[in-house]
């Protein structure tokens, strides 16, 4: 493959995975918000917070989209990588793991959704429970941040901003 | 590089259909009960509590007993009541009853919304078995028609027929068609009629929940065959009471509960039959109303009911996002009716608030 393919493909996925996984999980956590809504208006509070808690991982495919195209000078420049060279290619090939990391982490947005939803549920039945649904949905977040580190470490080491 | 591309790509490719494969199977299975489920349980926040219960045992007449339920959900259902009777009160709370019902089968998925329009059979299940035994001892079977079901008008229609070739008519083209021509044709009696209606319903029930699959089949499953085991113990229960040998019993036992009620068909007397209760899981549930039960086999039918509820309550936990919720909350509003209805009739006699607070632990 071409090294713009690579580098394309990378920064498609990080954004692409992340954010499709953030709307199921945001998706799910929101369906859940309308129950509960449906039924108490005075739960609106408590389940937008956590309704919004799996579109943290669209934020961080769309940061490694925007380090992906500035580190391979798409931002604020020529492409640095045309020629197919094998160096060239080994360093689109890390921005396109890069990407990956990112997008398959992003993954997390759906069940952190799921934990959303049943979080929605609890406090809905329990109010005092809102802190503990927080950090239980926020736990799935770890994997995404691992991912996002991870991206980090690779475009600013093997390729370099 | 050719073949590492190749090998690259391939790679790629069965990594991405694993991941869609199990993302996809991971929304399908809990994404449907999102919204279902976090209704229920801002539903279950508007249960009745302890000390509103004990405010309506205070209620002192029907008419302030509606009044004290002003501020609940129940105020739809006691806007259509144009007398304080007991009988309005009681139809206003089967009407509730059957509005959860249908919120349930209008708010969950599609596959488990037919288990609740089985569940809701149960209801004909019972008002036909009263009907016809109404009818068969001549007593006004209007009174026994609970307003909830799936098939009500019928019932209705039977209650108001002349004769019993006239209810066969209405039951044309339904299940029960058959058991009501057996009993007609003397093949079987009003109680050996009523069992073959239940085993017909737990064995539909059973039936759709093993068709399931996964956390569903589980809850489902247990679902069903707790239920069948409250109805055996009973059965036989009664059965040992009147004295009846384990021939006459074992046809009216129900196929599909966890407990084997072989060895209580062959014991002398109801004592005999708890004690042998006692090694199955049944075991602590009897033990905590044993005294109690020897007198009143409502008080062990209660606390059945309340393991079952209990039961479902854990699965509810283990399975947040799965049908357990909606099964878990319909035995709770079911259990709340009861203790409604049974205050409402303790009012309507004239039992004094102490007395009705006294009994409402025991309805519990």
């Amino acid at each position: 493959m071409d090294p713009i393919v690579y580098v394309a493909l990378g920064a498609a996925l990080a954004s692409g995975i992340a954010g499709a996984a953030s709307a199921f999980g945001v998706g799910v956590a929101g369906a859940a918000a309308a129950g509960v809504v449906a039924e108490d208006e005075k739960n609106f509070k408590n389940a937008l917070i956590l309704e919004g808690l799996p579109m943290t991982q669209s934020i961080y495919g769309l940061i490694t989209l925007f380090l992906i195209l500035l580190s391979a000078g798409i931002i604020g420049g020529g492409f640095k990588f045309a020629e197919p060279t094998t160096q060239n290619i080994v360093k689109s090939a890390i921005l396109f793991g890069a990407g990956l990391t990112v997008g398959l982490t992003g993954l997390s947005a759906i069940p952190q959704g799921i934990i959303a939803s049943a979080g929605i549920g609890a406090v809905a039945k329990n109010p005092k429970t809102f802190t503990q649904g927080i950090i239980f949905a926020a736990m799935a977040e770890t994997m995404a941040i691992f991912g996002l580190v991870g991206a980090l470490i690779m475009i600013a080491t093997g390729v370099g901003l | 590089m050719e073949p590492v591309t190749g090998i690259l790509n391939t790679t790629l490719a069965v990594v991405f259909t694993y991941v869609a494969y199990k993302t996809g199977s991971y929304i399908y299975k809990y994404t449907p009960y999102s919204y279902p489920n976090a209704r229920i349980r801002a539903m279950e926040a508007k249960l009745l509590s302890e000390q509103r219960f004990n405010e309506l045992a205070e209620s002192r007449s029907l008419q302030n007993f509606v009044v004290n339920l002003e501020d609940t959900e129940y105020r739809d259902y006691f806007g259509d009541v144009s007398s304080y009777t007991l009988e309005e009160v009681e139809k206003a709370l089967e009407r509730a009853l059957a509005g959860t019902y249908t919120l349930m089968m209008k708010i969950l998925p599609k596959r488990s919304r037919e288990f609740f329009r089985l569940l809701l059979g149960e209801w004909d299940v019972r008002n036909i078995a009263s009907v016809v035994k109404a009818k068969l001892t001549d007593e006004p079977a209007e009174d026994y028609v609970v307003e909830i079901g799936t098939m009500l008008p019928k019932v209705k229609a039977m209650a108001e027929a002349k004769s019993l070739e006239e209810i066969l008519v209405v039951l044309e083209g339904t299940p029960y068609e058959e058991p009501f021509q057996k009993l007609l044709l003397g093949e079987l009696d009003a109680m050996k009629f009523e069992t073959e209606l239940y085993r017909m319903h737990y064995s539909k029930l059973l039936e759709y929940a093993l068709s399931r699959k996964g956390d569903e089949r589980i809850i489902l499953g247990e679902f069903v065959r707790l239920k069948i085991d409250k109805l055996n113990i009973l059965t036989v229960l009664r059965a040992k009471r009147a004295g009846l040998s384990a021939e006459e019993i074992r046809p009216m036992l129900i196929p599909g509960g966890t407990v084997n009620l072989e060895p209580l068909l062959h014991v002398e007397d109801l004592g005999m039959a708890l004690a042998e209760l006692d090694s199955t899981k049944y075991g602590a549930v009897i033990r905590d109303v044993r005294e109690r039960v020897e007198g009143d086999l409502s008080v062990l039918e209660r606390a059945i009911e309340s393991y079952i509820s209990e039961r479902m309550s854990e699965l509810d936990r283990f399975y947040p996002l799965s049908v357990a919720t909606p099964l878990s909350y319909i035995l709770k509003k079911e259990a709340e009716i009861r203790r409604l209805r049974a205050i409402a009739k303790l009012i309507d006699d004239g039992v004094k608030p102490e007395r009705i607070k006294e009994l409402l632990g025991e309805v519990a």
